[in-house]
């Protein structure tokens, strides 16, 4: 996997950047994507079922996330549920792209402060 | 539960169960649920408008995920084609061939009955099928229920052009129209610049005005925008300038283009069509009539309506008593806004040729493209059993192969489009044969294209459909099994039952037959008939034409010109011989009109006269010395034939060829017998050779050659004629007519100047093209039907690959197995050719009954029989040759492999 193959996914859909923002560190089904990223934006963005499946497929194809074979502790396993986790294309495109983000917003404050003197 | 709840769940698991079947495989439980666990919780937060945008997610989406499947499959589709090149390429080809052919084909052949451009709603204006005069015409215009408006005209009348003012200036011939004031008005046509006709403005005695087109005020006039207002001299005529017709419009039947339109109120002295008081005399019949039917009148009624004016114009006339045939004097009407003027007799003809044409070539095509489709789907029974077992659902894969053969309709579609505007390029760039301006448009007609665009697709998708809607019928484990023997039932070898398959090759190669045959009988007969071959030698013979009247001459000064002129030119350095001729040779034979009725009486002088349609042509003295043609008996014309009349209560002098001796005479000698044509008698002097000369005649025709009078040719209304010169060998072509011609009468305009052989290669050229794209058209066909064949026979032999295997492994030889394969490939072309042989035989008779030209282009017999012998050989050798190769590869099947494969 080169820089290049993570850079063809920039700038990423935004819907993509939350779905791959909840899968950071731990393993996500679907119906808990949905949760984490509205709670996350405070219900500012909302995946609706049909919206989330389709990009989950999507990333999928595109290789950035994977489906876990790995389950929670039996007592949160939810048996009935697929669960995904990043690859690590994935984890390099969302770096990416928090990186570009960043640059964006130093720009825009850079910018802000000129204006300002 | 919340109603509300409850009819938004119902939606959304209705939305939901129709997402794709692949898609639904994966993700279908887990969208189902979260929809579950995602109303209750869109209902607390956004109360209904949370529900809306739930449902309206899902609808959005599902039109969004069926358009990548179908990306998808179109990206695969092209995978696969990719893999096939060879495939691939045949079918496009097969199908750009098929569809450039009717394209062209149909096109070309009805450029004439195309609407006529620049005129108002073209498809109301009808003509008469004879002439009409002007006293009568000025009856029926004003038969305002069945004529929104009538014009009369004259086409084709030369005009020599010359700049106003320069006397000496040397004139130009264009081509016009003479016309009645109500041209412009009827056809609906109104003036880039300046003014048209009108009945006020345009009346006899009044100074002469001409409207010229786009095209000769660009040409002539140099795009002159004071052009309005400016003089010309017409036939040494001074006339002004008062209107330029708009770019699109160049006359009524653009196909032979005009230049100027004169009203006919412009006298005989500027066009000496006009002498003898046309515009009132009663018995000159000779404009042609168009009439604008208004809205809902139909040509019959305005014939009726015509008809009844003429009987009671015909009873008021001062010679009423006059026998007329009341048969020969009804009006017929005919479609004339179109750009040639065809009678609804020929319309008929070429568009029921167009019709057997296009079906022949397109079922080709199909048949073609189905025995292709149909063999690689067979094929394909393993893939699409495996796809199925890998959770494919049926639906999708109907829905690849539907993918590929959109695919190919498209690559073919567009491939032929490119193709058949590309061949019209080439036609329409072809020079006409014709010493006039003609012009045709074979330019692709959107409708016929399109039309044939969409059978090739539907023909495409339906083929490419029933491979595949079989396969997934069929059981997948047996398919898995079997591979390409799934579906074949035990014992049947591919050809050996009655199969939509085999039906399809006896189709092709009966249609093959069929359109190679035909092409076959128009490229050896009518193009056999069409080539002129003139018996005599074309080297070093000249000629050019003179229309002294229209360059200024009185009738006097023009009767002195003919007469002197042969002597004159014969003077000049390097003219061996001069005659003078009506027209060109072989000219008379290119118009149906030249027709006339021979007679003679036995020699005892009873009995009933014999009879014969006969040529006839005007020639001058040393006419056929000239030519080179030997004659059989007596003499030709000589310089006092010319110069003057035959005395009055003696016979004119004729010569006539072998065929009007024979069909008149038997085996007499003619020598000093009267014939009669008309009311004139003529007295046979002589007997010349018959030159085969048929244009479209297949035989040689009765001839008569009469005597062309220098006081007859000025006398005449349109004096012009033909000079022919032999010069010595070695002299320039054509410098030693110019030379002479520009010392002895510099005033004079000579044109049509050109060799002999020069005017028979043009007259010979369109014939040869046009017989060149039937025979192109017949190779296609041979090339389509090889194709097909081939590809049946190969996938025959793909499909008994296990029968021929074990045939094998049980001592059969490659011989045998090859003479297996090849057997059951003849059955069927020999099928196909006895039904294709029948076809061409009823087609040439029905074609034949409806067509003249196509009855004597087809009475040829040598060349049909070799035709009908050696077509279907041909045919039936490429389509061997065709099994021939997948024969010999089912030799080279190893026993072992094709048993453990299978």
């Amino acid at each position: 996997m080169t820089s290049m193959d993570a850079r063809k996914f920039l700038p990423l859909h935004a819907n993509w950047f939350h779905i791959l923002l909840s899968l950071v560190g731990r393993e996500q089904h679907g119906y808990g994507i949905m949760q984490e990223v509205q709670e996350r934006t405070n219900g500012a963005v909302k995946l609706w079922p049909a919206t989330l499946y389709g990009s989950l497929k999507r990333l999928i194809s595109g290789g950035l996330i994977e489906e876990s074979e790995e389950r929670p502790a039996t007592e949160l396993d939810d048996a009935r549920r697929r669960y995904y986790k990043l690859t690590r294309l994935g984890k390099r495109v969302l770096e990416l792209e928090c990186q570009r983000l960043e640059e964006m917003v130093l720009m825009a404050q850079k910018k802000r402060k000129q204006e300002a003197c | 539960m919340n109603p509300r709840w409850s009819i938004c769940l119902s939606l959304y698991r209705y939305l939901a169960n129709a997402f794709p079947h692949e898609f639904r495989i994966v993700y279908g439980q887990d969208l189902d649920r979260l929809g579950e666990d995602a109303v209750p919780e869109a209902w607390r937060r956004h109360g209904l408008w949370g529900l809306v945008r739930l449902v309206a997610d899902i609808a959005v989406r599902l039109p969004i995920e069926y358009l990548g499947e179908i990306r998808q499959d179109v990206v695969y589709a092209v995978r696969v084609l990719a893999r096939s090149p060879g495939f691939a390429a045949v079918a496009v080809l097969s199908l750009a061939l098929g569809i450039a052919m009717c394209s062209v084909i149909l096109c070309g052949s009805s450029s004439v009955l195309r609407p006529m451009p620049g005129a108002r709603d073209p498809g109301a204006l009808v003509a008469s099928r004879k002439g009409v005069s002007y006293p009568y015409f000025e009856h029926y215009r004003e038969q305002k229920q069945v004529a929104g408006g009538a014009t009369v005209l004259l086409v084709s009348v030369p005009f020599a052009v010359a700049p106003s003012g320069g006397r000496n200036a040397r004139a130009e011939r264009f081509s016009g129209h003479i016309v009645s004031p109500e041209y412009f008005s009827t056809l609906g046509v109104t003036p880039a610049a300046g003014r048209f006709f009108s009945p006020e403005t345009e009346k006899s005695g009044m100074a002469p005005v001409v409207v010229v087109t786009d095209r000769f005020w660009r040409s002539y006039l140099n795009s002159d925008p004071r052009a309005v207002g400016r003089e010309v001299r017409l036939n040494g005529q001074a006339a002004t300038i008062v209107g330029i017709a708009p770019p699109d419009f160049q006359g009524m039947w653009p196909f032979i283009p005009a230049d100027l339109f004169v009203p006919v109120t412009c006298g005989s002295l500027l066009a000496p069509e006009l002498a003898g008081d046309p515009l009132h005399n009663r018995d000159l019949e000779m404009f042609r009539m168009v009439v604008r039917l208004p809205h809902g009148v139909s040509i019959k009624a305005a014939e009726s309506a015509f008809n009844a004016m003429t009987l009671a114009l015909d009873r008021q006339a001062p010679d009423a008593d006059r026998d007329r045939n009341p048969k020969s004097r009804q009006m017929g009407l005919m479609p004339a806004g179109t750009f040639g003027l065809t009678t609804p007799e020929q319309r008929a003809f070429v568009y029921s040729f167009n019709f057997v044409m296009w079906v022949l070539i397109l079922s080709l095509v199909c048949a073609n493209l189905a025995n292709l489709l149909l063999a690689r789907g067979s094929q394909r029974r393993r893939e699409i059993a495996l796809r199925l077992s890998m959770g494919a659902s049926r639906a999708r894969l109907v829905r690849q192969f539907l993918t590929e053969s959109v695919l190919l309709s498209l690559a073919g579609g567009v491939a032929g489009t490119v193709a058949a505007y590309w061949v019209a390029h080439m036609m329409t760039a072809l020079p006409l044969p014709s010493s006039g301006p003609l012009q045709a448009d074979f330019r692709p007609d959107f409708r016929i294209l399109a039309l044939t665009l969409a059978v090739s697709l539907v023909a495409g998708i339906a083929c490419g459909l029933a491979p595949a809607l079989a396969s997934v019928r069929a059981d997948i484990g047996l398919a898995l099994k079997e591979g390409g023997q799934a579906g074949v039932p035990p014992g049947s070898g591919g050809y050996r039952r009655f199969s939509l398959r085999n039906l399809f090759v006896v189709a092709q190669v009966a249609a093959s037959l069929m359109l190679l045959l035909v092409t076959g009988f128009i490229v050896t007969g009518y193009g056999n008939v069409t080539r002129i071959d003139p018996g005599f030698d074309t080297h070093n013979l000249d000629m050019f034409s003179l229309d002294p009247v229209r360059d200024g001459y009185s009738a006097r000064e023009a009767e002195t010109l003919f007469a002197r002129l042969p002597e004159q030119l014969s003077r000049a350095r390097g003219v061996r011989a001069v005659a003078l001729a009506d027209s060109a040779p072989f000219g008379s034979l290119l118009v149906h009109t030249q027709h006339g009725r021979l007679s003679a009486l036995p020699r005892d002088g009873d009995g009933r006269p014999v009879w014969c349609q006969a040529f006839s042509e005007r020639i001058g003295a040393n006419y056929f010395a000239t030519l080179g043609v030997p004659l059989v008996s007596g003499h030709e014309f000589d310089i006092r034939d010319q110069q003057s009349d035959a005395p009055p209560g003696t016979a004119t002098p004729a010569v006539i060829n072998q065929s009007a001796a024979r069909a008149l005479f038997g085996g007499e000698n003619p020598i000093g017998r009267l014939i009669h044509q008309d009311a004139a008698s003529y007295t046979v002097v002589g007997v010349t050779h018959d030159v085969r000369s048929g244009w479209l005649p297949a035989i040689p025709v009765p001839t008569v050659f009469l005597p062309l009078t220098a006081g007859g040719m000025a006398r005449s209304r349109t004096p012009s004629a033909t000079v022919l010169v032999r010069v010595a060998g070695g002299t320039a072509p054509l410098a030693a007519v110019r030379d002479a011609m520009a010392s002895l009468h510099p005033d004079l305009t000579i044109f049509n100047v050109q060799t002999m052989s020069g005017n028979l290669n043009q007259i010979n050229a369109f014939a040869e093209w046009s017989t060149t794209v039937y025979f192109v058209l017949g190779l296609s066909a041979l090339f389509l039907a090889s194709i097909g064949l081939g590809g049946v026979t190969a996938y025959t032999v793909a499909q008994r690959r296990k029968e021929i295997g074990i045939r094998m492994a049980l001592g059969a030889r490659g011989r045998q197995v090859q003479g297996l394969v090849m057997r059951e490939g003849t059955a069927l072309v020999v099928v196909g050719s006895v039904c294709g042989l029948a076809g061409a035989l009823a087609l040439k008779r029905a074609f034949s009954a409806v067509s003249e030209p196509l009855a004597k282009g087809f009475a040829q017999p040598a060349p049909h029989a070799l035709l009908l012998a050696g077509a279907p050989l041909l045919l039936a050798g490429l389509a061997l040759l065709a099994c021939y190769f997948p024969a010999r590869r089912a030799t080279k099947i190893d026993p072992v492999a094709a048993l453990r494969e299978e």
